[in-house]
C-alpha cells in the first residue's frame, strides 16, 4: 500500500463496497490499520470536499467527483513515476516517493505535456489527456491500427477489445502500449496487416488490429 | 532431477530454433521448420558429458508462460509438474525485445536458466550486441549460439553440464499500483514451485492456470485488486504489466545492440513480392501447380528408374523361388507379394517423396507464413483464417502431424473445422501417390486433375457448411512472419528420410504380411461373406468389382495398403496387367473415393485425442457417407455418358 494518504481512503472505500452499497468507519479502520478516530476524521473532511457520501451509523460510499479525482491521481502518480525514473534517471525508490508528493500539485495541462516528452502517447481514455489535450488542442489522436496506411509509424497507446482472449494475444506478440509499430504492408482495406513491431514481423487480420489503438508519427 | 538425472529444458518463443538448437545439442533430429509451432509435443534425448549424463528436453514455442493455448499449456505444466534443473532459455538474436520478456517471466518464477541466444550468424550481419552487458543486467549466463553454424552449441552443453543455470535476483519493476497489488498478494501465497512474486504478477495478469493453483482467498483477492486497477488506472493489470516489461525489455536492447546498417537487402525485396497480392498470388497459385506438376512428372520418372531396377535386380527371382518351394499356391503368394511390393516402391513411395522434398523447402525458406497472409482472407468465408493453410499443406503429407499442428490454434470450433477438412478433403501423400500414381497411369493425369478439382469443391461446399452450422467463435490471424531462408540440403534429407521411414518400417512389412493372408483367403474363398454381402455397394453403386471391398477395408489401416490390396485382388483372378482388371472410368472411381473416405486407423486415433470421441465418429461417418455418395454419382454420370 502506498501509504495513508486521501486517495487510498477513496481507493478503499470503493474496493470495500465494489461500487455498491457502503462501508463502515470500523472496517475501514481496520484495513487500512488506522485509528476509527483518524477516519472518521478523514471521511470528513472527504465528504465536505465531496468526494464521498456519508451517513452516520450506515457508511460511506464513494462518489463519482471521488473516483475521478482519485483516479486522475493514480495516473499522475504512474506518470511522475515514469518521467523521474525514465527522463530524469532517478533511482526507483526515490522517484517513487517525490512522485507521491509531486501528484498532488501537477496540472492536467503540465501533466498532458510531461507525457508528450516521455514519448507516451495521448489516450482518449485518460482523463488528463481528454481534459487538457483533446478539448484544447481538439485533434484526433489515436488511429486504429487496422486503419493505419502502408509506410506509417506509430506508438502503441492503448489497447481494447471485448474479448479477453484477444488481448491475451496481442500482448504475447508484443503489441504493448508504448511501442513503436511500423505498417510493412497493408493488403487491402479488410485485409490482413503486415505489421514491425520491435524486430519482429507479424500478421493481423483487421479485425485483431482494429483493438490496437496507435499515435501515428511525423512521417 | 528425473529419475537421479540431471534434467534441462529448451523453452523459447516460436521460431527461435528450439529444435535446431536441441538437435545440434544432443544429435537426436526432430522436425524443425522455418515457421512458428512446427514443434507440438514434448521430445527428449540423453547427452553424456564428461561422463555425467544430462536428460534435455525440446519444448513447443511459447510466446509467454500463461498457458494461451494447447501448446502453451504443455510447457507450462512441463516446468510446474516436472523436475527441471535447469530451464535453457532460447532468445533469438534478431529478435532480442520479444525474447527479453520471455526471459524476464522465466526468471520471475524463480526458475534456474541459462539465457542461449541463438541464431548469433544473423545477428552479426546486422547487428553489434554485447552479450556481456547483457549478463551483468540480467544475472544469469549467457551464451550466444548458432544451431546453424554450431557456434557456442560445445559452450552451451558444457554451460548446462557443469550446472551453471541459477536463480536470478533480478526483478522487472512495475509501476509503484502494481508493486503494491504484488506485495499485497505476495504473503497470501504458499510456496510451490515458482516463487510467490512471479506467482503474484501471473495472478495480477489473470492467468487462469496458476489461479487453479492458489486458494479461494487469493483468487478473491487478485479479483479484487484487478478490478481496482483497472477502473482507478484505465488500464487493465495484463496490459500494464506486459508494458512495463516491453519498456524495460526495449530500453536494455536498446543500450546492448546496435545496429550496423537497416538497408533493405534482397531477401525484404523477396519478401515483398512474395507478400504483394498483385505478385505474390500468381506466385501461390504457381507454385501449387508447381508441387502438382512436380509429383505427376518427377514422381512418374522415378516410378520408371525403381520399376527398372527392380525389373533388373529381382525381376521373376521371387515368384520363381514361391513356385519351386510351395507349387501353385507358393506362386499365387509370391506373386502377391511381389506385385504389392512393387506398388509400394515405385507407385507410392517416388511420388511421396517428391512432395515431402518439396514441402521441406517451402517450410524451412519462411514461404508458408507469406501464403497464410495472402489466403486470410479467402479462409475467413470458411470461419477460419490463413492460418489453416499451414495445417492443410502439412496435411498433403500425412493427416497425423497435420491435426496434431492445430494445437496452436486457440479456438475449439476452428480445430474441429480444421480437422475435418484435413481428414475428409486433403489427400494425404499415399493417396496423392494413388492419384497421380495409379489414376494417372491407367486413366490418365487429366483424370487426376478432374479427382482435385472434385476434392476442392467439396472444400468449398464443407467448409461453408461447417462454418454455418458451428457456433460462433471469433476467429482471428495474428502470425509472425519469420525472415524469408535459404534452406539447408540436410534438414531437408533428414525431414524427408523422418517422414517416409514408416513407409518403409511399417507400410512394408504390414503389406507383406497383409498380401499372404489375403491370397489365402481368396485362394479358398474365405471371404465370401463380407465381398457378397457388401457387392451392392462396390458393385451396384459405385460399378467396381466386388472383390475391392478387401481394397477399401485395408485402407483403413494404411492408405497405400488399398493400393497393395488391388494388386493382390487383380493377381488373385490372373490379371496381372491391371489395364486388364478395371476401365479407365473405374480407376477414376477407385482414386476418387479413396481420396475422400475413412479417415487412417493412426488419423482417427490422433482425431479423438484432439478433438474428442463425439466429432470423431462424426467426421468419419461423414467421409465414408461422403465417398461413397460421390462415387456413385460420378459412376451414374460415367455410365450415361
Amino acid at each position: 500500500m502506498i501509504s495513508g494518504s486521501r486517495e487510498d481512503y477513496l481507493i478503499e472505500i470503493l474496493r470495500m463496497t465494489k461500487g455498491e452499497g457502503k462501508v463502515k468507519t470500523n472496517d475501514l479502520a481496520n484495513k487500512l490499520k488506522i485509528s476509527p478516530a483518524s477516519v472518521s476524521e478523514m471521511i470528513k473532511i472527504l465528504s465536505d470536499e465531496g468526494f464521498v457520501k456519508y451517513a452516520k451509523y450506515r457508511g460511506a460510499e464513494l462518489t463519482a467527483s471521488g473516483l475521478e479525482y482519485a483516479t486522475k491521481l493514480r495516473r499522475k502518480h504512474d506518470l511522475m513515476e515514469r518521467f523521474l525514473t525514465d527522463v530524469l534517471d532517478m533511482e526507483p525508490d526515490a522517484a517513487h516517493e517525490e512522485a507521491h508528493k509531486m501528484e498532488h500539485a501537477i496540472s492536467d495541462e503540465s501533466a498532458y505535456r510531461m507525457c508528450r516528452i516521455i514519448g507516451a502517447p495521448a489516450n482518449d481514455d485518460c482523463k488528463s489527456c481528454v481534459e487538457y489535450g483533446i478539448s484544447k488542442e481538439g485533434c484526433n489522436i489515436n488511429t486504429k491500427l487496422s486503419d493505419m496506411k502502408q509506410g506509417q509509424t506509430g506508438k502503441i497507446s492503448h489497447l481494447k477489445c471485448d474479448v479477453p482472449a484477444t488481448i491475451k494475444k496481442l500482448i504475447s506478440l508484443g503489441f504493448v502500449p508504448g511501442r513503436e509499430v511500423y505498417i510493412y504492408s497493408n493488403i487491402s482495406k479488410s485485409g490482413p496487416k503486415v505489421i514491425n513491431v520491435g524486430n519482429a514481423t507479424f500478421a493481423l487480420d483487421s479485425e485483431t488490429a482494429s483493438s490496437v489503438f496507435v499515435e501515428i508519427g511525423d512521417d | 532431477m528425473q529419475d537421479g538425472m540431471f534434467t534441462a529444458a529448451l523453452i523459447g518463443q516460436p521460431n527461435v530454433g528450439k529444435s535446431s538448437l536441441f538437435s545440434r545439442l544432443t544429435g537426436v533430429g526432430v522436425i524443425s521448420s522455418n515457421y512458428a509451432g512446427t514443434t507440438v509435443e514434448i521430445d527428449e534425448a540423453v547427452i553424456v558429458r564428461k561422463g555425467d549424463k544430462v536428460r534435455i528436453y525440446d519444448l513447443p514455442g511459447t510466446y509467454s508462460m500463461s498457458g494461451n493455448s494447447d501448446d502453451e499449456n504443455v510447457v507450462l505444466k512441463m516446468v510446474k509438474n516436472s523436475d527441471i534443473d535447469t530451464v535453457i532459455v532460447v532468445a533469438d538474436a534478431t529478435n532480442l525485445q520479444s525474447s527479453l520478456v520471455l526471459c524476464m517471466e522465466v526468471i520471475e518464477l524463480g526458475l534456474p536458466i541459462i539465457l542461449a541466444i541463438n541464431k548469433v550468424d544473423e545477428a552479426y550481419k546486422k547487428f553489434n550486441t554485447d552479450f556481456k552487458a547483457l549478463e551483468n543486467i540480467l544475472g544469469v549466463s549467457v551464451i550466444p549460439v548458432s544451431a546453424r553454424t554450431s557456434e557456442g552449441v560445445d559452450a552451451l552443453a558444457d554451460a548446462v553440464c557443469d550446472g551453471l543455470g541459477k536463480v536470478s535476483s533480478f526483478k522487472v519493476r512495475y509501476n509503484d499500483h502494481l508493486e503494491a497489488a504484488i506485495s499485497e498478494l505476495t504473503p497470501l501465497l504458499g510456496t510451490t514451485r515458482f516463487n510467490s512474486r512471479g506467482t503474484a504478477v501471473k495472478l495480477l495478469e489473470g492467468t487462469k492456470s496458476f489461479a487453479d493453483d492458489v486458494d479461494a482467498h487469493a483468487v478473491a483477492i487478485t479479483l479484487e485488486l484487478r478490478n481496482i486497477y483497472e477502473i482507478t488506472n484505465d488500464e487493465s493489470s495484463d496490459v500494464a504489466i506486459a508494458r512495463d516489461r516491453y519498456s524495460f525489455s526495449d530500453a536494455t536492447v536498446r543500450k546492448i545492440q546496435f545496429k550496423d546498417n537497416s538497408a533493405m537487402t534482397r531477401k525484404d525485396k523477396l519478401s515483398e513480392i512474395l507478400i504483394t497480392p498483385s505478385t505474390g498470388m500468381p506466385i501461390l497459385i504457381g507454385v501449387m501447380f508447381g508441387i502438382f506438376l512436380a509429383i505427376i512428372y518427377v514422381g512418374s520418372f522415378l516410378d520408371q528408374i525403381v520399376d527398372g531396377a527392380y525389373e533388373f535386380l529381382v525381376g521373376n527371382t521371387l515368384i520363381d523361388f514361391g513356385l519351386n518351394h510351395g507349387g501353385e499356391l507358393g506362386e499365387t503368394i509370391m506373386k502377391g507379394i511381389n506385385g504389392s511390393i512393387l506398388a509400394l516402391f515405385t507407385l507410392v513411395i517416388p511420388y511421396i517423396l517428391v512432395f515431402y522434398i518439396i514441402l521441406g523447402v517451402l517450410e524451412d525458406s519462411g514461404y508458408l507464413p507469406r501464403a497464410v497472409v495472402l489466403l486470410d482472407r479467402t479462409m475467413h468465408r470458411f470461419g477460419l483464417h490463413g492460418g489453416a493453410f499451414i495445417p492443410m499443406m502439412v496435411g498433403l503429407g500425412c493427416n497425423v502431424p497435420a491435426i496434431m499442428a492445430t494445437r496452436s490454434i486457440q479456438s475449439r470450433r476452428e480445430k474441429i473445422i480444421i480437422t475435418a477438412l484435413i481428414v475428409i478433403c486433403v489427400p494425404c501423400s499415399a493417396q496423392l501417390a494413388i492419384i497421380f500414381g495409379i489414376v494417372g497411369q491407367y486413366s490418365g493425369i487429366l483424370y487426376s486433375f478432374a479427382i482435385l478439382v472434385v476434392v476442392l469443391a467439396l472444400m468449398f461446399v464443407l467448409g461453408l457448411t461447417l462454418n454455418r452450422f458451428l457456433k460462433k467463435e471469433p476467429s482471428n490471424l495474428a502470425m509472425e512472419i519469420p525472415d524469408l531462408e535459404l534452406p539447408t540440403i540436410k534438414n531437408i534429407l533428414f525431414k524427408t528420410w523422418d517422414r517416409i521411414k514408416d513407409f518403409f518400417f511399417i507400410a512394408f512389412p504390414l503389406i507383406v504380411v497383409g498380401s499372404i493372408l489375403l491370397e489365402i483367403a481368396l485362394k479358398y474363398n474365405l471371404l465370401g461373406f463380407i465381398i457378397d454381402p457388401l457387392s451392392f455397394l462396390t458393385v451396384v453403386m459405385l460399378g467396381l468389382p466386388a472383390s475391392l471391398i478387401i481394397a477399401f477395408i485395408a485402407g483403413v489401416l494404411r492408405k497405400e495398403m488399398a493400393l497393395a490390396m488391388l494388386i493382390v485382388i487383380a493377381l488373385s483372378v490372373g490379371i496381372s496387367d491391371l489395364t486388364l482388371f478395371m476401365t479407365p472410368d473405374q480407376f477414376f472411381i477407385f482414386g476418387l473415393v479413396m481420396a475422400i473416405y475413412m479417415p487412417c486407423l493412426a488419423t482417427v486415433a490422433v482425431m479423438w485425442r484432439e478433438i474428442g470421441w463425439k466429432e470423431t465418429i462424426v467426421v468419419s461417418a461423414l467421409s465414408v457417407g461422403t465417398a461413397i455418395a460421390i462415387g456413385s454419382i460420378a459412376n451414374l454420370f460415367l455410365t450415361i455418358f
